[in-house]
């Protein structure tokens, strides 16, 4: 059974930035690579470190594979030149942009898809709805989460309904073109039905319900927690100045 | 999509403070590219490089946020409930086209779809909050944002201004808008990440760094390539979806009928 976060989301999210956006600005790979590591420690810790790498795995591998084309297949510009054809010049230097460039990625990606799987969704919704934020961010919040599986269940319904009728599909652009088609008309239309019943619904109570309303859902909080909030907020901002200020006063 | 019957629509909030929100967020993207096209900086991963992606990411993402906060507040219900099921649509669509090997993405149909049915505010708005949902499944979108709310947005204004009146003028108006948003886009995918997110459109970058170009010229010229093309095809797939919606759910937005937005069709 997966674990979650006994954090608030927030102190979650807010120590995810500040990691990410002091990592990013000091730029070493001992640091990058350490925090990944850290990553996949907590990712551990809650029973998810395979579909942490997983997941992590499908959106890095295309974006390096760019990265290494652009800089280390195509750069113009480094001195030691390691393999050369026509226009293509593969550099040590290169190489070595396109690895930084992939971890700084990295760390986004890994910390961002950690929070992910380490916030309770429904811990979220609650803590949008309790924080100053309008009512409507935590309403659109929970009913995107909650549609996603509803729509896809819908979306295989609708593609075994066409099968059973016997609508044949064929195969190359055009089986394609017609299966996004059959698919597609009556899950948006539907949905867009659907949505036109609910507003009716949801105006008629009187929503977005304006003042403070009770919710029963609690979100774990303490003084503690709003403490190390702030500071990781301050060190979102601060953490990187005072990393990158001396570059600037060498640039300058 | 009736209007609400027991209370009066009131938007909470100054008008005043929402405008200058939205005019600090359009300020914010507007000098933060200004800035990157004029300076263009060279280095990439050294001090002066990573401040450039923390800048540029922070800009952009701020930027759509305060565009966020100045729409929400002002939408009617008939558009709160239409938003999520677009952004689960921008979802199980793109996963479901990206799922078949064609290179489409038609992962921004629902905010098209909105920007047609509830006018360019609710089409910034739904572009936003789309990416910071998609972030929480793929957290490089995030400084996306401020691309994915321009493209709500000129959804709504050509609607406004009668793309979706003749079936052939939707893609034209997708052409427009995929050179406006792959433009400015193209700073965010250059100096944030150094590239692009896939190994076709990074090829293609490649080829064109290859001939002499810098790196933001080069991803400019692939966005250039590769938007225009895919707003063309969504924007023709909603107005296609549009003209099948029976006619009192599409009259039962108050932007389609101010606007004519369906022209004849609509009062057929």
């Amino acid at each position: 059974m997966p674990r979650t976060s006994p954090l608030h989301p927030f102190t979650v999210l807010a120590l995810a930035a500040a990691a990410t956006a002091t990592t990013v600005a000091i730029g070493r790979w001992w640091l990058s690579v350490a925090v990944l590591l850290a990553c996949l420690l907590l990712a551990a810790w809650a029973r998810r470190a395979r579909r942490l790498a997983g997941l992590a795995v499908a959106i890095l591998a295309p974006a390096f594979g760019s990265q290494l084309l652009i800089h280390s297949m195509a750069d113009a510009a480094g001195g030691h030149v390691l393999a050369a054809a026509g226009p293509l010049r593969i550099t040590a230097e290169g190489l070595a942009t396109a690895g930084a460039l992939g971890l700084r990625t990295g760390v986004l990606v890994v910390a961002g898809l950690l929070c992910t799987l380490l916030i309770d969704r429904h811990d979220l919704i609650a803590a949008v709805d309790l924080s100053p934020a309008p009512p409507q961010l935590g309403y659109l919040l929970a009913a995107t989460l909650l549609l996603l599986p509803a729509l896809e269940q819908r979306q295989r319904a609708i593609g075994q309904a066409q099968l059973l009728r016997g609508a044949t599909l064929g195969g190359g652009p055009r089986g394609w073109f017609r299966r996004v088609r059959l698919r597609s008309v009556p899950l948006v239309l539907g949905a867009l039905q659907d949505a036109a019943d609910r507003s009716a619904h949801l105006a008629a109570r009187g929503f977005p319900a304006a003042g403070p309303h009770t919710r029963l859902r609690t979100v774990p909080d303490s003084a503690a927690q709003r403490r190390v909030r702030r500071i990781a907020l301050a060190c979102i901002v601060l953490g990187p100045v005072a990393v990158l200020a001396p570059t600037w006063a060498g640039a300058a | 999509m009736s209007p609400n019957l027991i209370l009066p629509e009131t938007a909470t909030g100054h008008p005043m403070r929402r405008r200058m929100l939205a005019a600090a967020g359009a300020l914010l993207l507007a000098g933060t590219y200004t800035a990157l096209v004029l300076t263009q900086p060279t280095g990439l991963v050294d001090g002066l490089g990573q401040t450039v992606a923390l800048a540029t990411f922070a800009a952009y993402l701020v930027a759509a946020l305060l565009l966020l906060a100045a729409v929400l507040p002002e939408l009617p219900v008939s558009t709160l409930t239409l938003i999520p099921v677009a952004l689960a649509l921008n979802i199980v669509l793109g996963q479901f086209v990206g799922s078949v090997m064609v290179p489409l993405y038609l992962d921004s149909l629902g905010t098209v779809l909105v920007g047609f049915l509830a006018g360019r505010r609710a089409g910034a708005a739904t572009g936003v909050l789309g990416t910071l949902i998609w972030s929480l499944f793929n957290p490089t979108v995030l400084p996306f944002a401020a691309g994915a709310a321009l493209v709500g947005f000129l959804a709504g204004t050509a609607a406004r201004f009668g793309a979706l009146r003749r079936p052939y003028l939707a893609p034209v108006a997708g052409l427009a808008a995929g050179v406006l948003v792959g433009v400015l886009s193209a700073p965010v995918a250059a100096f944030v990440f150094g590239g692009t997110s896939g190994v076709g459109t990074g090829a293609l970058v490649a080829a064109f760094r290859s001939m002499g170009d810098s790196l933001l010229s080069a991803v400019t010229k692939q966005a250039l390539i590769s938007d225009p093309g895919d707003k063309a095809i969504v924007f023709l797939v909603a107005a296609l979806l549009i003209y099948a919606l029976p006619r009192r759910l599409s009259a039962g937005f108050a932007f389609v009928r101010r606007h004519n937005v369906l022209g004849s069709r609509g009062s057929r």
